[in-house]
């Protein structure tokens, strides 16, 4: 079954010269693949996993998640697309340092308002046992270490439980144990849920072991 | 509290002193608002009080037609028309049946009250001394409903003159000139030569020096009896109305019973009128241009806090907080600003126009400060701070609403 289909992609950036960033992409991404998007920098795996991600609208082409045509829809239909159906995991931890841990990982849930706030708490609680960070929920997300911030992140990811999970270079700021971590976790996830998972990255040994490579050149697969 | 709410709040309560610097510019505007509108009209009553001692609201008196009709009107051609010495002539003087004019005029519910008064120019003279002086014949109830005459009499008492019909009240100016006091016998002479003997039983002081230097009271009898008038005639009837704004109005309505002069306060006494609304647009300017600079208060703190939280702003819209949510969340808490600013701007306001209206200020009949406390100087003051800081708020949400978060979380 397919998770994503990116049919004939043209980018352009304008400023400060126009330039052809991605060349008429296409592909498709099976449900339940662990797929990794490698690329020199500036060969635009970043701009594709943006355009992949719903953010970024400004392209030709078209893209379907999970059956769901996204190209043409307004900003707020994507935004709460995205809420239900995409997991977003940076290379920086991206949390909110005011917020505790168990508030920064409920907060997807809390606006998708499709459970009760218990469930959500329970469900969360129950990705940060999974996550190997419990006993940290109650502290500001600013407060504990790189590592554990990036397990957070993806406990964030995984609340909806979301059909795709994205990471832009997940592992960029990570050391080698973290890295095997978060790599177990995705493995994990998408062996046992059938999540799919998209990650860049410039990581040869976390690319090596996903299913599938997707690489990119100067805006064209190879 | 929902989960925009929520955010908004965690975000607030994260500076403290920015958000205590924004309350307080929205405190100190409202609260300036609220003085300085509470301060203005209490100095607007004042002077108004203080003409209303002496003048009533609405005045009916025998005046000359002030449109005369030409004696030949109708111009036949090749006719040259001569009229010599065309004068307009005085027939009638005063208000022959006051009484019946005053019960006319009772069943018009916004008044409340009506007086007759006697005036005519005399001279008092007590042995050598002499002095003119403007002699009113009272009605002493119906006066001191009007004017709380009773309040100003310094020395004996107004009804007295009801009680002998050779009593006077001078006011202490005019009985310092002649040399009398209370007790003495004066006489006082008409225009029309006729002299007769009062005796001072009273003094009057208004606080307006050229006022008490020049007036008299009689009763309404002795003046009539004095000037051999009939019974009901008086030179001029005066009205006092519930709400004195009101006066041009009523005028209008009195006009229907009457074809005496009808005039109201404002006709003659346009100076009043304007500089109480000068006073008003002076004060509302000035709060609100306080409460504008507030404005820009919070709007800056809200734009520091959009630029300070444009990282939060794109991870929130990243995991699916739409431009609607981020609105709520940044108007939220310049709502909150303007609420906690507003409500202790009232607060402040109060106790600033309570210290201001302590101040002494001896100029009589003031002895400090005039401050007046009007609900809706206190709701306008909330109700202009809720508007200014929503505004102020509005423009940062707006541009934190559109923020692309690719271009922020890409670095």
């Amino acid at each position: 079954m397919t998770a994503l289909s990116v049919n004939h992609i043209n980018k352009y950036f304008y400023e400060p010269v126009e330039f052809h960033v991605l060349k008429d992409i296409s592909f498709e991404i099976n449900k339940g693949e662990f797929v990794a998007i490698m690329g020199k920098s500036g060969s635009g795996k970043s701009t594709l996993l943006y355009l992949l991600s719903t953010m970024d609208t400004e392209y030709q082409g078209n893209i379907a998640i999970n059956g769901t045509e996204i190209t043409g829809l307004k900003q707020n239909q994507l935004a709460t697309f995205r809420n239900e159906h995409i997991g977003f995991v940076f290379q920086f931890h991206f949390l909110l340092p005011e917020f505790s841990v168990l508030e920064n990982v409920m907060l997807p849930a809390l606006k998708l308002k499709k459970k009760s706030r218990e469930e959500i708490e329970a469900k969360a609680l129950e990705l940060i046992s999974l996550l190997d960070i419990k006993g940290q929920e109650l502290k500001k997300a600013s407060k504990i270490s790189g590592g554990q911030q990036q397990r957070v992140a993806i406990a964030r990811a995984l609340i909806n439980s979301p059909a795709i999970i994205m990471g832009d270079e997940p592992t960029g700021n990570l050391d080698t144990h973290n890295t095997n971590i978060v790599f177990d976790i995705f493995r994990e996830l998408a062996k046992e849920q059938g999540q799919t998972i998209i990650a860049v990255t410039h990581d040869d040994e976390f690319a090596a072991n996903c299913d599938r490579i997707i690489e990119l050149s100067d805006g064209s697969l190879v | 509290m929902n989960t925009n709410q929520k955010i908004a709040s965690v975000f607030l309560t994260s500076r403290m002193r920015q958000l205590m610097v924004a309350v307080l510019s929205v405190t100190f505007g409202i609260s300036m608002y609220v003085f300085m509108n509470s301060f203005m009209a209490g100095v607007n009553n004042e002077q108004t009080e203080i003409t209303f001692t002496s003048m009533a609201h609405i005045k009916i008196f025998n005046e000359l037609a002030s449109e005369v009709q030409p004696i030949l009107s109708e111009l036949e051609e090749q006719s040259i028309l001569i009229v010599n010495n065309e004068r307009n002539i005085r027939y009638t003087e005063g208000i022959k049946n006051a009484d019946a004019l005053k019960n006319n005029l009772l069943h018009i519910p916004e008044i409340s009250g009506i007086s007759s008064q006697f005036n005519q120019n005399i001279f008092v003279r007590n042995g050598v001394s002499k002095r003119s002086a403007s002699l009113s014949g009272i009605e002493t109830l119906n006066e001191d409903q009007l004017f709380n005459t009773a309040e100003y009499i310094i020395e004996g008492d107004l009804f007295d003159l009801d009680k002998r019909s050779n009593a006077i009240i001078l006011g202490v100016g005019l009985a310092q000139n002649i040399g009398v006091s209370t007790g003495d016998n004066i006489s006082v002479i008409t225009s029309d030569g006729i002299s007769k003997a009062f005796k001072v039983v009273g003094l009057l002081k208004t606080g307006s020096i050229s006022s008490d230097r020049n007036r008299a009271l009689v009763s309404m009898k002795t003046a009539r009896q004095l000037f051999s008038k009939n019974k009901s005639y008086a030179t001029e009837v005066l009205v006092n109305i519930k709400d004195y704004y009101q006066a041009e109005i009523v005028a209008e309505e009195i006009r229907h019973y009457t074809d005496y002069k009808v005039e109201a306060w404002q006709e003659g006494n346009s100076q009043l009128d304007s500089s109480n609304d000068l006073r008003n647009i002076m004060a509302i300017a000035v709060s609100l241009t306080i409460l504008i600079v507030a404005g820009f208060g919070i709007y800056n703190i809200m734009t520091m806090t959009v630029n300070e939280k444009i990282k939060e702003i794109a991870i929130l819209k990243a995991m699916g907080f739409n431009g609607k949510d981020v609105i709520e969340i940044f108007l939220t808490q310049s709502v909150i600003i303007g609420l906690l600013g507003g409500f202790s701007g009232l607060i402040l306001g109060n106790i600033v126009s309570r210290i201001i209206d302590n101040i002494p200020f001896e100029m009589p009949p003031l002895t400090s400060l005039p401050v007046v406390y009007r609900l809706s100087d206190y709701a306008m003051a909330f109700v202009f701070g809720l508007i200014i800081t929503f505004l102020a708020g509005y423009l940062p949400a707006k541009k934190a609403s559109k923020l692309d978060p690719v271009a922020i979380l890409r670095g």
